[in-house]
């Protein structure tokens, strides 16, 4: 059996009358790195805060790297919060530093450590500067160095990528990274996809404090028709009948005035679109664009949560 | 252990690293110091200030001039005392307090006691050209001369245009100009500006009031010497000026009902001394020094000391925990440690930078001392050596930690509360009113040590480490030692519990700060 760092089972936790978490459950093997994916106001950092012991969860368990609460082995776990702040009057190595001596490492190593972490990720020239003084964004790093600078087995990083620029947000998906290969657990919620799909092993999915799907990218992508887009002159009635097409909507086409029409035709995840074309030449249709993708974990998600995200979005 | 240590050290560093720190550490020694400087500096830089008198009767004048060469004489006298002191040579001071300088204390002794018997003595032995004969076998070698103070005030003669025959009424007048400072007056050595004017009018002695006719008739309002000045708060010259006159009518009266003057002097330099005797001390040392009277005053400055320190700590605590609040550091931190220890940490820091703070003020009140000794440090010195000699200062150390534990955790709570300084502003207030209370009730405590309101005061945990501190001096009852600090000890139990929980539960929130019913909960959860 797999090992696991971290098991919820039946977890809930209301704020008032407000569920803000329901019976959720969840298991996250080792050395993975694990996406907590969900629209805004899901319940990702609630469910982090009581994975933390910061928040106390009504009912259901939690265990932590074989212990019921975080704070039995907070030294072994490496936390960045949502909202991100630091001591602006310290300096940036010694910020580093502290939160790593708040983690049981020795003063000495702690610093060595925050120059080694500093000099790796390309804060180097920062390192004595006033945290007051750096941008956001680079202040965002230097607090996902100090929330990892002790070698925690088990990171949860919340919402690590917003805030930064392209090139570090690239600086972080290779921290990320580097840490994994280092056999480090690494836990990232974001409502971005695309960091998601790049880096994640598996994903949790949540929406309106309910978990959606727990699974691997290919999983998640099995969840929705495969589907492919053509554009012609005629009408695709005909492809209907073809083995493995469950559906064809048409869709407004991009430019007017061309004579062309859109459709999407959702196959079988197993169906051979090969077959489809093959069908559009029998039938004669005079195709001017025809693309067959994979779907993307964007796709999976606005299936999966589409209405809901919309729908709080008009709240 | 390890973890709260170094959230102490981080809470310390970076309070030392503010500016407000050493504007704490630097204030109060520069007041100190800098009030017992001005003293002399403002006394050395009031202008001479010139006066015209115009005597129509003829009958005052002289008195009036006594009067302010008296208050010269006066000034002279003081400032030769605080030389002498100052300047006395240390290894003779013993055998040579028996002889020449007895006549030096027994002036100061007169001064306290009756001024204007010992100005006559010093006047009648020669003022400051004997004074200083007397005194320099028992100066230091390398002491500098003395120099008498400058005069404060000097009259100037009359402007030659105003003809001192006329009316009262057209003198002023004529005297306008130079009261309004269109003109100056010619005096020796320049110009002056006019600072006060000086009217006895011809027919003054019918405006002498008294006993008999004050009954049956109101003094008129325009009767009576007239004093003309734009400067109100300068009372020195108009007090001596109604002094001297009405010292000299009295002298007039005494001759005018056959009372012979020098049998009045002499009455009126009759004295007997009182001695203050305390009961509590060894038969035969019951006599009450100044030492004494320090030792019963200084749990008042002890007072005032914790009330600042505990005001300085308690704010940075509450701007410190609000700031981590606001800038979203708490949950990092307490992913890391447990809001305890973080609570503790944050104590035991700034606690720390307190305790520095107030030896900081003590030390460079005894460097100070040290360093300047002077006739005002004497008595800052005699205080040093009451303070290290008594049990005021393991009672301070007590009631300091006791009042800071108290009041932190208290202030720790409301920080925690609130997510700005504005939003604490208000839970603060009333706070704040009754950290007030103790040091409304500060002197009359003092003076009234082991009376029901100090002792009610003592019981009320909030006030007690003021209160008992005010009354340490005084030997309260085993009693009240003993209770209060039972209590006390309870309370910092109870509140820093209470504090944690709400600590606890409030630490991550956002938002408005909870209602009254809301903080009722929190202190009920179990957590």
């Amino acid at each position: 059996m797999q090992e696991h760092v971290l098991e919820l089972s039946n977890v809930c936790k209301k704020y008032g009358s407000f569920s803000a978490v329901k019976d959720m459950s969840f298991a996250i093997p080792k050395g993975s790195i694990y996406g907590f994916l969900g629209p805004n106001g899901a319940g990702k950092t609630t469910t982090i805060r009581m994975i933390l012991d910061i928040l106390k969860p009504d009912s259901g368990d939690i265990n932590i790297l074989g212990h019921t609460t975080a704070l039995n082995v907070r030294h072994r776990i490496g936390y960045l919060p949502e909202e991100k702040g630091l001591y602006k009057k310290m300096t940036v190595w010694s910020i580093i530093s502290y939160f790593a001596m708040l983690k049981g490492m020795d003063k000495k190593k702690s610093k060595l450590r925050a120059f080694e972490l500093l000099e790796r990720y390309g804060l180097k020239d920062y390192a004595l500067a006033k945290v007051e003084s750096l941008s956001k964004g680079m202040g965002q790093k230097v607090q996902v160095l100090s929330a990892v600078a002790h070698d925690p087995e088990l990171v949860i990083l919340d919402e690590p990528f917003s805030g930064l620029d392209p090139v570090n947000q690239e600086v972080l998906e290779q921290l990320i990274q580097d840490m994994a290969s280092n056999g480090q657990t690494v836990i990232f919620s974001t409502h971005i996809m695309q960091h998601a799909e790049r880096l994640c092993d598996r994903m949790l999915l949540i929406a309106k404090g309910t978990k959606i799907f727990d699974g691997t990218l290919n999983d998640a992508r099995a969840l929705i028709p495969r589907r492919v887009t053509l554009q012609c002159g005629g009408n695709v009635d005909t492809l209907r009948s073809t083995e493995g097409v469950l559906d064809i909507i048409e869709k407004p086409m991009d430019e007017e005035g061309t004579g062309l029409r859109q459709w999407e035709i959702l196959i079988h995840e197993h169906a051979n679109p090969q077959l489809l074309l093959k069908n559009c030449f029998e039938s004669g249709l005079s195709l001017s664009h025809f693309d067959y993708t994979q779907p993307s974990l964007h796709d999976v998600f606005v299936h999966l949560v589409g209405n809901d995200a919309k729908e709080h979005s008009l709240r | 252990m390890k973890v709260i240590w170094l959230i102490a050290v981080r809470e310390y560093i970076e309070n030392v690293k503010t500016k407000g720190f050493w504007i704490g550490i630097l204030l109060i020694p520069v007041i100190i110091i800098a009030s017992i400087f001005f003293q002399t500096l403002l006394a050395d830089s009031t202008p001479t200030r010139h006066y015209v008198l115009i005597d129509q009767s003829g009958q005052y004048a002289d008195a009036v001039d006594t009067a302010i060469r008296q208050e010269q004489q006066r000034r002279i006298l003081q400032e030769f005392v605080s030389y002498v002191v100052e300047n006395r040579r240390e290894t003779n001071f013993e055998q040579n307090s028996a002889n020449a300088n007895t006549q030096i204390d027994q002036l100061i002794d007169d001064v306290d006691a009756d001024e204007v018997a010992a100005l006559d003595q010093w006047l009648e032995n020669g003022g400051l050209t004997f004074a200083l004969a007397l005194a320099s076998p028992n100066l230091k070698e390398d002491a500098p001369t003395f120099e008498p103070p400058r005069e404060q005030f000097l009259q100037a003669p009359v402007p030659e245009s105003v003809d001192t025959s006329a009316s009262p009424e057209e003198i002023v007048e004529q005297m306008r100009p130079w009261l309004n400072g269109e003109r100056k007056l010619a005096v020796a050595g320049g110009t002056a500006n006019l600072f006060a004017f000086i009217l006895i009018p011809a027919d003054i002695n019918s405006s002498i009031v008294r006993p008999s006719n004050s009954m049956t008739q109101a003094p008129s309002t325009n009767g009576g010497i007239q004093y003309w000045a734009s400067n109100l708060t300068d009372v020195r010259l108009p007090s001596a000026i109604e002094r001297s006159i009405n010292s000299s009518i009295r002298n007039q009266e005494f001759s005018n009902r056959g009372v012979d003057i020098a049998t009045v002097r002499e009455v009126q330099r009759t004295r007997l001394p009182l001695q203050q005797l305390d009961p509590k001390k060894a038969i035969g040392e019951e006599k009450v020094s100044v030492a004494d009277t320090i030792q019963q005053w200084a749990p008042v400055g002890f007072v005032y000391l914790m009330f600042f320190s505990l005001m300085q700590s308690t704010q940075y605590l509450l701007s410190n925990t609000i700031e981590e609040k606001s800038n979203r550091i708490i949950e990092v931190l307490l992913a890391s440690v447990t809001p305890l220890e973080l609570m503790m940490g944050k104590l035991l820091g700034i606690g720390i930078s307190g305790i520095i703070t107030i030896v900081a003020w003590l030390g460079s009140f005894i460097g100070f001392i040290y360093f300047y000794p002077g006739a005002q440090t004497e008595l800052i010195s005699q205080l040093l050596e009451v303070l290290l000699s008594s049990d005021l200062i393991p009672y301070f150390v007590f009631y300091y930690l006791a009042g800071y534990a108290l009041y932190a955790g208290l202030f720790l709570a409301i920080g925690s509360l609130c997510n700005t300084l504005k939003e604490a502003q208000s839970l603060m207030m009333p706070m704040l009113m009754v950290l007030m209370a103790p040091l409304v009730t500060m002197t009359f405590i003092a003076q009234d040590p082991n009376g029901t309101i100090a002792r009610v005061m003592s019981w009320i945990p909030m006030f007690t480490p003021f209160t008992m501190m005010n009354r340490a001096a005084a030997q309260p009852p085993m009693i009240d030692k003993v209770g209060t600090t039972i209590v006390l000890l309870l309370t910092i139990v109870l509140v820093l519990w209470l504090s944690g929980k709400i600590f606890r539960q409030s630490i991550l929130r956002t938002g408005q700060p909870p209602r009254v019913i809301e903080i009722l909960r929190m202190l009920r959860t179990r957590a």
